[in-house]
């Protein structure tokens, strides 16, 4: 399906991938702004998009993927942010040009390509900005996402959001590397609901709960196994 | 606060040619360099309007003398924090003429992200590689002379609590401060996309501003402005053409938002960290994936199980030394004095002034004065200060503060304040000090008045010498008792009442690591050396004023006023009440002068406390002996480290609670008898 995508729906596809909120559609004037063109000629091509059943468009509104819309869109994504990893660990291809480069690169990707590509690298999780990289099925993983105080240790998962009010704090975070995307891992935590103490990126953390409460993250498969089947926590001695 | 870092290199004993300022993560090794840097010529000052404490001290090579300035350790380079605040102060207005950047090799990704922070503000610099063991053991090497051809300046590694490298590392860096090297850094870029908005930025920021602030490079500048960098969007509002350009780099910000989702400061920081991980990932080659010993016995001191239990040890183990090898050594001390400079003193007072009241004040300050700072100081202060040296540089009190931060929680504290504490039960006075480690004026507050409310040996030695040999241990365990509900009851009301809350633990664990015993050794020196200089003399000057009110019989007159608090309310006899004054100049005093005022009153058998006091009014005594004002040498520090009123505060505080407990206390006594 998506070889015969010209290159703008292809584009198209990425905004929207990149603009969706859970369930809630994209307005035409984000699109608009996002691609950098007028939102009449956006309003033509959902139109066409929505004819190929990859996005439902509500006048007023805006537009939302559908199942397949979502499925194309995370295989691009996740070939973009392939060869970006590619394009910086192979070959060295310097940090500004990198994004620019994948772009291009990521047209000629073919499946066969793509799971060497993947077994060269070393299976990685996120390209080098720290952006998850989608599943082989295509679907991306923020379907949940849960308070970092409901991991147990040894678990992990994406941080999806962090809610502080505060942009100095976040920052702060920021500077640490803690961001939305990036990858970590619990390692202990402190009995009496006392601090969660994270590594990311080679280095811990502890965390207050005060703090914790407000990292959300989606778990990784593993946790959510352990959620589905009921059981809780593990509680501090 | 313009130039403290240069007043402070003119404090130093003789003028230096150059300045190298240390720069880094906290945890790095940073102090330990610095001190295998430099000599015992230290000065110490606080930067203005901060807690945070500035060590310059001087070296040589060569004909050179040079200042060395150890900056406070942040994990990156803004406005956000008082330490970043302060090293970013020191950097781009202290001018040093070098910048060394200590880096951890076993955490090489997140430390570039502030060195690349660095690099953009275009300043001589040269990187210390430090903990290379380290590495090493964790099974994996940095290729450091990949690393400086990538970064475009001289990459040292360093062992430093070996002193490996320190020799070069300081050859290297006066090579580049005066010009035999000319380092090359790179470009610190961004996407295409971000670097356009640097560009549109640096441009419009040309044509508007008459200066840059700190002759900061312009695209330097651009991006501390994309990123809303509180300072130096004020240092530009200052600025003629400025409020045109804050107006563009907020609408630049505002198209990074939108295209990326997430502010400019997220999205360069963002951006930083992946060039960081790009280029630590292609320095560093992993052999194979090691566990050291040092890692695994962390894992046991963070994980509740066995931390727990092991902290507990500690704990103990501290209280113990503090108690017992305090307790001793403290002994021997005052009988050494006693032998010693107690006759020669006494010899030359008397000998030259009589046994006049002159001779006998004076024989207050300077026996009984230095005796009580010399017999607090060194055994409590100074051990406890080696102590605590070794669990912050081991690396351990991390562990500790982690375990017990959600109980300290509940009195508005971190968990870095229980140490103190503890601490607190052999001498308040080292305690108090050990609150620094604690980062916010209300945290230290509160802590203070906690550990002031802790009963040290002192008073402990009271309950026991006096309350359980003569009303019994079921009355001392309930003073105890009493205290204990005191400090928790304080805490709660403390954090409760005082504005603002403890901010959001962030802290950093980096494992266990083994410290070097020279920079402990230096540490405890300079925390002890400043507890001479602030206790001492008040201790001195308040042994004076004392012994000259006791000599000339004021003592008694000054308990008259007293009598509705000590005989009205307390139901105690009314020669407790000049006991109670004397027990400020230490604390154990309540109970020795009780019996020697005893016995000048009631005769010998008044040696036995039972004669002339009954069980609830020695429970009444001790209680507020417990409770109330903290000695004078906890005051001293009290007053050097919360200032003035806050001291005041402490010590009306304790004694209003002590009077009032003790009035219940016999109130209820009387009410069940």
């Amino acid at each position: 399906m998506i070889n015969n995508m010209t290159p703008t729906i292809e584009e198209y596809l990425e905004a929207l991938f990149h603009l969706r909120d859970k369930g809630k559609a994209v307005s035409t004037k984000d699109l608009a702004e996002h691609l950098k063109i007028a939102p009449a000629s956006v309003t033509d091509m959902i139109k066409k998009l929505a004819d190929k059943k990859l996005v439902i468009h509500t006048p007023y509104k805006g537009a939302i993927l559908t199942k397949n819309g979502l499925k194309a869109a995370a295989a691009l994504v996740r070939r973009h942010r392939l060869s970006e990893r590619f394009l910086a660990d192979m070959l060295g291809v310097p940090w500004e040009d990198l994004h620019d480069e994948a772009c291009k690169f990521e047209h000629v990707i073919s499946d066969q390509v793509e799971e060497k590509l993947l077994e060269a690298l070393g299976n990685p999780k996120t390209c080098p900005h720290g952006n998850p990289i989608p599943t082989s099925d295509g679907s991306i993983v923020e379907d949940m996402s849960i308070p970092l105080t409901s991991f147990n240790p040894k678990e992990t998962g994406t941080i999806t959001k962090i809610k502080e009010e505060n942009p100095e704090f976040l920052h702060y975070l920021a500077s640490l590397g803690l961001f939305p995307k990036v990858c970590i891992e619990v390692k202990e935590i402190a009995p009496f609901s006392g601090p969660i103490i994270i590594k990311t990126r080679g280095a811990s953390y502890a965390l207050g709960r005060d703090v914790a409460c407000n990292i959300f993250l989606h778990p990784d498969i593993e946790v959510k196994k352990r959620l589905k089947h009921g059981k809780t926590r593990r509680k501090g001695v | 606060m313009a130039d403290t870092c240069h007043i402070m290199a003119g404090r130093l004993k003789e003028p230096v040619d150059l300045i190298i300022a240390l720069a880094g993560n906290p945890n790095v090794g940073k102090s330990v360099i610095f001190n295998q840097l430099t000599g015992v010529d230290v000065i110490s000052a606080n930067y203005p309007g901060t807690t945070m404490e500035l060590n310059m001290a001087s070296t040589r090579l060569g004909g050179l003398k040079i200042g060395v300035m150890d900056l406070p350790g942040t994990y990156a380079l803004g406005a956000i924090s008082d330490d970043q605040r302060v090293a970013r102060k020191c950097i781009l207005e202290g001018h040093p003429h070098i910048i060394v950047f200590i880096a951890d090799a076993t955490n090489l990704e997140r430390n570039l992200y502030m060195l690349l922070q660095l690099i953009e503000l275009k300043r001589p610099m040269i990187v210390a590689l430090n903990l290379v063991d380290e590495a090493k053991r964790l099974g994996y090497e940095v290729d450091h002379e990949k690393l400086s051809r990538m970064l475009g300046i001289p990459v040292i590694p360093t062992v430093a609590v070996q002193g490996k490298g320190i020799e070069e590392l300081l050859k290297t860096s006066v090579d580049v401060a005066i010009g035999n090297i000319e380092p090359k850094p790179m470009r610190v870029s961004y996407g295409r996309d971000i670097e356009d908005i640097i560009d549109e930025l640096e441009k419009t920021a040309l044509k508007h501003l008459e200066r840059s602030p700190h002759d900061l490079p312009v695209r330097a500048l651009s991006i501390l402005l994309l990123e809303n960098d509180k300072e130096f969007v004020e240092d530009v509002k200052k600025d003629k053409g400025g409020p045109e350009v804050l107006k563009e780099a907020a609408r630049l910000a505002e198209e990074i938002r939108k295209e990326h989702g997430e502010s400019a400061a997220i999205r360069l920081s963002r951006e930083r960290h992946g060039l960081a991980g790009m280029i630590a990932e292609s320095v560093k080659s992993v052999s194979e994936e090691k566990l050291p010993m040092s890692q695994r016995l962390w894992a046991y001191t963070v994980n509740p199980r066995t931390g727990v239990p092991l902290m507990l040890i500690t704990m103990a183990g501290i209280f113990a030394f503090l108690f017992y090898i305090g307790g001793a050594l403290s002994e021997l001390l005052t009988r050494l004095w006693e032998i010693g400079p107690h006759v020669v003193i006494q010899s030359v007072v008397f000998g030259l002034l009589g046994k006049g009241v002159i001779g006998k004040t004076l024989i207050w300050g300077f026996d009984g004065g230095i005796e009580a700072a010399l017999s607090v100081g060194v055994p409590y202060v100074l051990t406890f200060y080696f102590i605590l040296a070794f669990l912050e540089d081991s690396g351990y009190l991390n562990s500790i503060a982690f375990l017990t931060d959600s109980i300290m929680h509940k009195f508005g504290l971190h968990g870095r304040a229980i140490i103190p504490m503890v601490a607190g039960a052999g001498c308040n006075v080292p305690a108090i000090i050990g609150t620094r480690v604690l980062t916010s004026p209300r945290e230290r507050f509160i802590a203070s008045t906690l550990i002031v409310l802790v009963p040290c040996s002192a008073r402990v030695a009271v309950i026991m010498g006096g309350v359980a040999k003569f009303a019994g241990i079921s009355y001392a365990l309930g003073i105890f008792l009493i205290s204990l509900l005191v400090i928790i009851v304080v805490g709660l009301v403390l954090n409760w009442l005082m504005p603002g809350q403890s901010s959001g633990l962030v802290m950093e664990m980096f494992g266990l690591r083994r410290p070097s015993l020279k920079a402990i050794a230096r540490k405890t020196w300079f925390r002890f050396r400043e507890f001479v200089f602030v206790a001492f003399p008040i201790v001195l000057v308040g042994s004076l004023v004392l012994g000259a009110l006791y000599e000339m019989g004021a003592i008694e007159v000054l308990s008259q006023p007293l009598k509705p608090i000590i005989v009205g309310w307390l139901g105690l006899p009314l020669i407790t009440g000049a006991t109670l004054i004397f027990a400020v100049l230490r604390k154990e005093l309540a109970l020795q002068f009780l019996i020697t005022f005893a016995i000048t009153q009631y005769g010998a058998h008044a040696a036995n406390l039972s004669t002339f006091m009954s069980k609830s009014q020695l429970f009444v005594y001790g209680l507020v002996t417990i409770i109330y004002i903290p000695c004078i040498a906890a005051i001293s520090v009290l007053v050097n480290e919360l200032g003035w009123k806050k001291a005041s505060a402490i010590v009306i505080m304790t004694t209003v609670i002590a009077v009032l407990l003790g009035g219940i206390a016999r109130i209820a006594f009387s009410f069940f008898a």
